[in-house]
């Protein structure tokens, strides 16, 4: 029968590297993007969410042990705090390496009245991998997951960024094609989108000075709270 | 009654998704309005419209603005709740793609009325489109001077900030709402009476608003038309005013949002969504799979409004309406609730965590044949264990819909448990393999 949607389960957690081996990876832009996500919240901690999109992105799609010790590097943060939170959240790839391209298939109740399971196992079929796996390819990953709220395009897939339904056989056979076909990683392109929305057009990377001043209200607002807490 | 659209008037024409097209269509008239008020006119203006908070749990909203220390002594934030989990429901995803000005409209009206100084969107990882939207336009409202410093030569400051989350559907919550932006995994926290509300001590603890997108987008038409109007709306019912938006799924010929006036039936309602398709009507989620589960008959007799629907022994909850045909086997669809409940519950709470995972055992145990006599009963007494003991309403809402499929469906689960399979000779194939 079915179990519990522990994804990727068989693989071991992030493994923590040693500090002297700790490789920095994150390019100028990812530097640039991190220092001005850091001008929205009153201090570090807040920026782990989106500190570790960045990185999902610039390590490949995967947050590898290096890549949460490298965010927590940057935000000044201790380790096991940044694994503790990146593993909380599914969308974090943080216990196995994924492929180029995660179909994620919605089971959840609409979908799964609206036939989602027989997709679930065509797509088990094609691909010739169970739930949580990779190809031998290294092109797909397949995923399971919990309702992704188009309860009316039901049921439905997503693949990086899109939302795919109401599919049917025909519909994944072609799917696959344009996935293999496709350039670049999907899996990549999301963490991206994601971090990209969180930036207005002045904080994006290599983006020219803002004529307005951010810097200021927030350092005020900085030391105002501190202002508080010791009152 | 018919749809009645108000927030989705303008909603399939693109150039509303543009600051010009919004001016042109009416937006911003409130914000200019409200600029004129003072902030505790703008308060009593949402408390006379009646509205209540459209995420779920139908607390009147304009409680919540007036929470805020009204002598400020620290930033104040405005939080939109834009995590949109429960199944069954997408009508926020539509409403951040397609009005996404009403939202950050609405926004800075609660910014005004609060003195919240900052704002936070908390968007769902999977929602890019919806981010992406917003993006647009928050970059085109600073451009244009109706957000950030100075707002419109007021004098006034708001900044709003876009926040992703990365997949968790416990961080719909509140308090694990709070503790995901402040970088920390979505668990909830101890509540009030036991801790300080939000509006006290909430984001970084400073005072912090929190509402779902559906209630941010009824404010700018509250504030333009006033709130005696916006009253009107829905007046045939208890205590349920405006419009509210139901997401449509499941077994309907045309699924979709439908945005209708309190006081609307269940039934027309299902007749918006072009009726049931492939059998009849066997039962319906009127709410988003938290809420208790009702038979055909129930849906002939349900009224929408938020007292009215505990006549039939639901709720409205967030609007994620999925009816049912008589091809599905309800055991199979509590447990694949019950799977979900098990996944998303995130291990704080002991009842919760350990709770929703027996009554997936059990469940898994009915669906593979493997039922025993008195399972009903065990199945009933967990759900009394989990049931207001937990620190956030997670377990009461796995609770719920278990208790309720027992309730009205009792015979569906004798038959499965005797025979060792379902009653329903059914098409459909919900389970695995």
């Amino acid at each position: 029968m079915s179990e519990l949607l522990q994804l990727g389960r068989q693989n071991p957690r992030p493994h923590a590297p040693k500090p002297e081996d700790l490789k920095l990876r994150f390019g100028t832009n990812a530097i640039e993007e991190l220092t001005n996500l850091q001008a929205h919240y009153p201090d570090k901690k807040s920026c782990i969410l989106p500190g570790l999109w960045i990185a999902q992105r610039e390590y490949g799609g995967t947050l590898t042990g290096d890549a949460i010790a490298e965010v927590a590097f940057r935000l000044e943060r201790s380790y096991a705090e940044v694994e503790g939170v990146a593993t909380f959240y599914s969308m974090y790839n943080t216990n196995h390496a994924v492929g180029k391209h995660m179909i994620e298939v919605c089971t959840c109740l609409t979908c799964q009245v609206c036939g989602a399971y027989p997709i679930g196992e065509y797509l088990k079929k094609q691909l010739g991998v169970d739930y949580g796996e990779t190809t031998p390819d290294g092109i797909f990953t397949l995923h399971e997951v919990e309702c992704l709220n188009a309860c009316d395009r039901a049921p439905l897939l997503q693949v990086g960024d899109q939302y795919h339904g109401p599919v049917d056989t025909a519909y994944v056979d072609r799917l696959l094609n344009d996935l293999r076909a496709q350039e670049g990683s999907s899996v990549v392109q999301l963490a991206d989108s994601i971090v990209q929305v969180h930036l207005a057009n002045f904080e994006k990377a290599g983006s020219p000075k803002p004529s307005r001043p951010t810097a200021a209200p927030q350092s005020e607002s900085r030391s105002r709270v501190k202002v508080d807490d010791s009152a | 009654m018919a749809e009645l659209k108000l927030l989705f008037k303008h909603a399939h024409d693109e150039s509303y998704r543009t600051l010009d097209g919004y001016l042109a269509n009416g937006g911003y008239v409130a914000l200019d309005r409200a600029l004129g008020m003072e902030r505790q006119q703008i308060i009593d203006e949402v408390k006379a419209s009646g509205l209540r908070g459209r995420g779920g749990a139908g607390f009147p909203t304009w409680i919540k603005w007036n929470g805020l220390a009204k002598d400020k002594v620290k930033r104040h934030y405005v939080v939109c709740n834009a995590d949109e989990g429960e199944p069954g429901t997408f009508k926020d995803k539509q409403l951040m793609e397609q009005t996404p000005y009403l939202l950050i409209e609405g926004m800075t009206l609660a910014g005004l009325a609060t003195q919240g100084d900052a704002g936070y969107i908390y968007i769902r990882g999977e929602f890019v489109d919806a981010a992406k939207a917003l993006r647009f336009a928050i970059d085109e409202a600073y451009a244009k001077g109706y957000l950030g410093q100075n707002i419109r030569g007021s004098g006034k400051n708001f900044d709003l900030y876009i926040h992703m989350g990365a997949g968790s559907y416990e961080c719909g919550e509140e308090s694990a709402l709070m503790s995901s932006l402040m970088g920390e995994r979505g668990m909830p926290r101890l509540k009030f009476p036991h801790a300080p509300l939000p509006t006290v001590e909430g984001l970084w603890d400073s005072p912090t608003l929190i509402n779902n997108v559906e209630t941010y987008c009824c404010a700018p038409f509250i504030i333009e038309k006033g709130g005696e109007w916006y009253a009107t709306l829905g007046a045939s019912t208890k205590n349920s005013r405006g419009t509210k938006i139901f997401s449509v799924s499941g077994h309907v010929n045309n699924p979709g949002n439908f945005e209708i006036e309190f006081g609307t039936t269940l039934s027309e309602l299902l007749e918006m969504s072009g009726g049931i398709k492939g059998g009849k009507l066997k039962a319906c989620v009127p709410g988003g799979s938290s809420v208790p589960i009702i038979n055909a008959e129930a849906v002939e007799k349900a009224v929408i409004g938020y007292e009215e629907m505990a006549d039939v022994q639901s709720m409205v909850g967030s609007g994620g309406c999925m009816f049912l045909n008589d091809q599905t086997c309800i055991v199979k669809f509590i447990w694949r609730t019950a799977l979900f409940y098990a996944n998303e519950s995130c291990g704080k709470c002991t009842p919760c965590r350990e709770g929703t995972k027996w009554m997936l055992q059990i469940l898994e145990r009915i669906v593979a044949g493997n039922g025993q006599p008195g399972d009903m009963e065990l199945l009933l007494d967990i759900t009394k264990q989990i049931d207001g003991r937990s620190f956030c309403g997670l377990g009461d809402a796995a609770a719920w819909p278990v208790a309720a499929a027992l309730r009205v469906f009792p015979e569906e689960f004798e038959y499965y448990i005797q025979h060792g399979h379902s009653m329903v000779e059914s098409e459909l194939q919900l389970t695995p393999g």
